[in-house]
């Protein structure tokens, strides 16, 4: 199930986490949020990110000397 | 999970932070001009950004707090609004309204959230957390 989550703290600290979003589809979906309640401090980006419909996309770097 | 964003909250529309005092027992009066505070920058405390020790004591709306002597502030500036008040210890907003007014910075957010993500066609559960309120959205 697509959820966001939002936490605020009684200091009015905001905290806003998306869950079972694939793909860069969580920002867009919680762009709205953002701009509602001001500006965004920082992001942390999880693995389902980087998942197109689904499907883990990661690019590997191989160690090819020493 | 997708990403987790921190936010540093504005307040950007008087109908909510009037809805958010309401839900606090407190008393939002449009359009005072004056705050209750101490009455004279003593400069023991840094200035909130932006404003003057000039600007203290003026504002475009206030909240009335029960149980506090003195007022809270609500001053418009770019199209934001701020909130400008005295945590002197005996003036007692501090005790009602927590730290840097938090709580009502809280319950702002929560009704801000809640309206909007209505209006979007969010199903919206809220409950007590550790560390405050949270609300869960769902489609």
């Amino acid at each position: 199930m697509k959820q966001i989550i939002i936490d605020i703290t009684e200091e009015g600290e905001v905290k806003i986490e998306t869950r079972g979003f694939t793909g860069k589809s969580c920002v867009e979906e919680s762009r709205f949020l953002k701009e509602l309640l001001g500006k965004e401090l920082a992001r942390q980006l999880t693995a389902a990110y980087y998942q197109v419909d689904g499907k883990t996309c990661v690019k590997k770097h191989l160690p090819l000397c020493g | 999970m997708s990403h987790v964003s921190k936010i540093e909250l504005e307040i950007n529309d008087l109908e909510t932070l009037e809805a958010a005092c309401a839900s606090l027992g407190l008393q939002f009066v449009r359009n005072q001009k004056t705050y209750t505070w101490y009455g004279e920058y003593m400069g023991d405390t840094p200035l909130p950004e932006d404003f003057s020790a000039n600007d203290l004591g003026k504002c475009d709306h206030a909240v009335r707090v029960p149980g506090a002597t003195y007022e809270v502030g609500v001053v418009r500036k770019d199209g934001k609004y701020f909130l400008l008040w005295d945590f002197w210890r005996d003036g007692g907003l501090e005790r009602a309204l927590g730290p840097g007014a938090g709580k009502l910075k809280q319950a702002y957010a929560v009704e801000r959230v809640k309206r909007e993500a209505r209006l979007k066609g969010y199903r919206v559960q809220q409950s007590k957390s550790v560390k405050g309120i949270r609300l869960v959205l769902s489609m």
